[in-house]
């Protein structure tokens, strides 16, 4: 029996020191004295990095050894700030930030998913290099879908920033003229890069981290905070005709603010905290899956913010 | 004295690009913002779309007409009785052709001319600097 001084900072509940077989139940008492955990952020506020890597060890033993989905889940949002941080040293190359974290998400859940026990490193050690390498497969996989010169690509790049800028700045949407002025380019130029922007993907925010896809795999969207609440009450009032089910919850989303609240682009972009141009993108490509959807235009799309589905 | 903007077109997706990338530049000769120009391409785009689906057309003639903050869009000519009610027939709250137009352009006219006719967008400047 351990006496007071011999008292660990965080206690094992599982005795996971213990040889196999002998590790006790988890009782709800025990979860008490596994000190909270604010990710890395929080060991820049003070907290033991000690305690900060026996609560990571013992969450991931919880899920390698016993299958502990909710300690997964607490891993991931306990490192959602340092994928945050890491995408942010890529958010000035023409990406939206926040497809970023999503993409840079994949990369900490396939490393909590790997994680050797054995190998006895640190799970932020293990964690940057997978998160990282996400982000730059991004880069690599999801450029530009048709050859957009190099020029035009970098002005694009520029005006994503120049109209996140100028917006607050004017209290609303530049103009061509202002955009080109601050991007340094002609304003013949700004709109040949606005519309080969158009020619950029994105990944989807519906993908499943592993993925496959399945009903009980979560999305990217899900592990984003924010917005899913919106997403969700905009589902509540919103039923779905076909063409709408083939579309993911933020384009939806976009959708039901753009034609049903009467926001504009730019508002949108304020709203979901991506950029105009995102939004812009967005909306174009929720429209085409509708029309592909759709198909023949007899029937045409129905949004119904209530009520029953209409052709 | 209103300038006044001829264009034709292939009836195809390579044509539309064109033709956004004209009024891209006729609106920013408005000093239209970003938010008015998207509003004009989505209106325009999906216009011209659905009337290429509606209509057997090789060529699409337009005609652009600048005004003071405004721009008026003009399309034809076109039969179909399908594209006139995608125009018109709006069910209530639903996102069709029509509710996008209303969504997007200020006002939206048809002018007649022995059995066909022109579909007429305007679009007023709002967003842009004082």
């Amino acid at each position: 029996m351990s006496g007071p001084d011999e008292r660990r900072v965080v206690k094992d509940p599982l005795d996971l020191e213990a040889a196999p077989g002998q590790a006790r139940a988890f009782a709800a008492d025990d979860e008490q004295e596994v000190p909270a955990h604010g990710g890395p952020a929080a060991d820049a506020q003070g907290r033991g990095r000690e305690d900060s890597e026996k609560l990571d060890q013992y969450l991931l033993r919880r899920y390698h050894l016993y299958g502990d989905r909710a300690a997964r889940e607490q891993l991931i949002t306990m490192y959602l700030p340092l994928v945050r941080s890491l995408a942010r040293r890529y958010a000035s190359r023409g990406e939206q930030f926040d497809d970023l974290v999503q993409v840079g998400a994949i990369g900490l859940i396939k490393a909590i998913d790997r994680f050797d026990l054995s190998r006895g490193v640190e799970l932020t050690t293990y964690a940057t290099p997978n998160i990282v390498g996400e982000i730059k497969r991004y880069f690599r996989d999801k450029g530009w879908s048709v050859r957009v010169p190099r020029g035009l690509q970098e002005l694009n790049i520029r005006l994503n920033k120049v109209i996140d800028e100028l917006v607050p700045k004017l209290q609303r949407s530049p103009t061509i003229n202002e955009l080109a002025e601050a991007a340094n380019a002609t304003p013949e130029q700004v709109l040949e890069a606005l519309e080969t922007s158009q020619a950029y993907n994105s990944v989807s925010l519906q993908a499943s981290p592993n993925g496959e896809g399945g009903e009980e795999d979560a999305g990217l969207i899900d592990y984003l905070g924010g917005e899913e609440e919106a997403y969700d009450t905009m589902e509540d009032r919103t039923t779905l005709a076909p063409g709408f089910a083939k579309l993911d919850k933020r384009e939806r989303y976009i959708l039901h603010l753009r034609f049903f609240e009467g926001l504009t682009q730019s508002q949108i972009a304020e709203r979901v905290g991506i950029s105009q141009m995102h939004v812009s993108r967005l909306i174009r490509r929720s429209l085409e899956k509708l029309r592909e959807e759709i198909g023949e235009l007899d029937a045409p799309p129905v949004l119904r913010p209530s009520g029953d589905l209409r052709r | 004295m209103p300038e006044r903007i001829d264009l034709e077109v292939p009836a195809t997706l390579n044509g539309l690009s064109t033709v956004r990338l004209v009024l891209g530049g006729l609106g920013a000769r408005l000093d239209f913002s970003l938010d008015d120009l998207e509003d004009i391409y989505l209106a325009t785009d999906h216009l011209l779309r659905t009337a290429l689906d509606a209509d057997a057309l090789d060529r699409l003639s337009l005609e652009v007409l600048l005004g003071d903050g405004v721009l008026r869009f003009t399309a034809g000519t076109f039969r179909s009785a399908k594209l006139r009610a995608d125009v018109t027939m709006h069910a209530e709250d639903c996102l069709d052709l029509c509710m996008l137009l209303r969504r997007t352009v200020d006002d939206v006219l048809f002018e007649d001319e022995e059995g066909a006719y022109r579909i007429v967008l305007v679009k007023q400047r709002k967003g842009g600097p004082a």
